[in-house]
């Protein structure tokens, strides 16, 4: 196990050189405010971001502000919904419109497509990064939360998905990006349940982004290594994956930015940074039992 | 006293099939299906071919509260519980895009949060009674997405997943996590009739009989293997799916998806 993993080092190690010489990305938060008029304003296409309030789904707001998308952000929480539509609607010349569900909720996500079919929003990107963590372990943590997981990760991005395809479809050609993680490439014994809700979210983008391509609707799956969008993640990092870890975590800004580039340019996986990516190589090469023991408990 | 084995879905099927080759190793069996009528016959042909218990309990496992239920039901009774099959699962012949909502629902709850939730609450009675062991059904449409399949598929990767990240967590605990991913197993005509439309004659022949499958599952997982997959062709297909990339793999199974169409 040990020349496996120093083998697993000696690859990044590469990696992060070619990274280097990988073209810089530029999050550019120039605050060049945009001279669109309202009409202009109103005729720009809706990206629906669930999840889209804070971290990777607020980066991957930005990123589509930045493309001249109207958006339209789901979140549990209103007050940080408003704070994110202040903030994006003063840097770029958008409509923000926000929605305050709890998309664990059953009743969530026909309530939101119906609010959209009503406004016959035209709908071109879809992208479902709602979901919950997995510092916690499967053994010590409640039921309730297990269940939330579930419904949170893995049904609420399939019923998004499901409810509003006729939108997209009537918009083609249009995106659907679902978040994953790398977690989601390998059985993670600590994470066991994220690591299982993710490797579902990536078997259904490849099944879906399948069934989809002959009506033009491309599906895009992000599987980001570690991003540090709260205190706490990268204090574990740190802890769990050392000074590998901290090299292979990217800015949540970052993660966003190259979420929607390679969406818009239909790729299938996206990984930022090309340490990650390497990473997500060699996992994926790997027996899952090899993974496993790796990861450790 | 004769250990218990619980078997969700149990009624029917593969879960019959494995409640069957427990039953011939002498494990009383608890039997949990929606149906009460089905649960009663298994539990009458189970009872008359071995010499054993047969309790039967009928919960809907896509319902939140049912996990609950059972595994309240069996600490009450202190059941000497060794071992879990998580059998309890709904097929996907349907397509994700032309399932209604409460379709989608009922299969994410019953496939993937009906077995981590059994697993979670019955782990203390396992824990007492260890070594014990877990046995949850997955399938070959686990290891790559199938395009008709879609929800199906992913479903049943988070079962492995989970069923991995498991063994690995439970070893000290002197409890062993197995994974059955079987091939086609003609449990209804419908499958049969599926199977051979798209897989063709190599499908059939991958096929594998219930009460094979039940039989190879329950030996394999009182020997502790991890991954279960009955049948030579069915095991080497899987090796195959396994190793070439996802992309590749979707693509095959998208070409064999066109010819139902």
């Amino acid at each position: 196990m040990k020349t496996l993993l120093s083998l697993v080092i000696a690859l990044c190690l590469i990696g992060k050189a070619i990274a280097q010489m990988d073209e810089p990305i530029v999050a550019s938060d120039s605050l060049e405010i945009g001279s669109n008029p309202s009409n202009v304003k109103d005729s720009l296409p809706y990206a629906m971001v669930a999840g889209g309030s804070k971290g990777i789904g607020y980066a991957i707001a930005l990123a589509l502000a930045k493309r001249n998308y109207n958006l339209i952000l789901i979140a549990r929480g209103y007050d940080s919904l408003v704070a994110a539509k202040n903030k994006l609607e003063a840097l770029y010349p958008i409509h923000v419109e926000i929605l305050s569900y709890d998309l664990a909720k059953e009743e969530s996500a026909p309530a939101i497509a119906k609010w959209c079919i009503a406004r016959n929003i035209r709908l071109k990107v879809l992208c479902n990064v709602a979901g919950l963590g997995g510092e916690k372990d499967y053994l010590t943590l409640p039921l309730d939360s297990l269940r939330y997981m579930v419904n949170l990760n893995v049904e609420s991005c399939m019923a998004m998905s499901l409810l509003l395809l006729p939108l997209l479809e009537k918009n083609t050609p249009s995106y659907i990006l679902n978040v994953a993680s790398m977690a989601g490439f390998a059985p993670i014994p600590a994470k066991n349940m994220y690591s299982a809700t993710k490797a579902a979210v990536i078997y259904f983008s490849y099944g879906l982004r399948k069934q989809l391509k002959k009506k033009k609707i491309s599906v895009s799956c992000l599987t980001p290594g570690p991003v540090f969008t709260k205190p706490q993640i990268k204090k574990v990092t740190k802890e769990k994956l050392g000074w590998f870890g901290m090299q292979m975590a990217v800015p949540p800004k970052k993660v966003g930015e190259k979420a929607v580039k390679k969406t818009l340019k239909k790729k299938m996986i996206i990984i930022p940074g090309t340490l990650a990516k390497i990473s997500s190589t060699v996992i994926r090469t790997l027996p899952k039992r090899w993974m496993v023991g790796l990861y450790g408990d | 006293m004769l250990p218990y084995a619980l078997v969700t879905g149990g009624s029917k099927g593969i879960g019959y099939a494995i409640a069957a080759a427990l039953a011939r190793r002498k494990y009383n069996l608890i039997l949990v299906a929606r149906d009460h009528s089905t649960l009663s016959d298994a539990k009458k042909k189970l009872e008359s071919s071995y010499s054993i218990h047969v309790e039967v309990l009928s919960y809907d496992l896509s319902l939140e509260d049912s996990a609950g239920k059972i595994a309240q039901w069996c600490t009450d009774k202190d059941v000497k519980l060794e071992m879990l099959c998580n059998a309890g699962g709904v097929g996907g012949e349907k397509d994700f895009l032309s399932l209604p909502l409460e379709s989608l629902r009922h299969m994410v709850n019953l496939n993937i949060g009906s077995c981590m939730s059994m697993t979670l609450l019955l782990l203390p009675l396992l824990e007492k009674n260890a070594p014990s062991y877990i046995l949850n059904v997955s399938s070959l449409a686990g290891f790559a997405p199938i395009p008709s399949k879609n929800m199906y598929s992913a479903t049943k990767s988070a079962v492995i997943y989970f069923s991995y990240g498991l063994r690995s967590q439970l070893k000290k605990k002197n409890i062993s996590v197995s994974c059955l991913a079987p091939g086609p197993v003609f449990t209804k005509p419908s499958i049969e009739a599926v199977t051979k439309k798209k897989m063709g004659w190599f499908g059939m022949q991958m096929a594998v009989p219930p009460e094979e499958v039940g039989e190879i599952a329950v030996r394999k997982t009182l020997e502790k293997k991890m991954i279960i997959i009955p049948g030579m062709l069915a095991r080497i297909s899987a090796a195959v799916i396994r190793i070439l990339p996802r992309t590749w793999v979707t693509n095959i199974y998208g070409h064999a998806d066109k010819s139902l169409e």
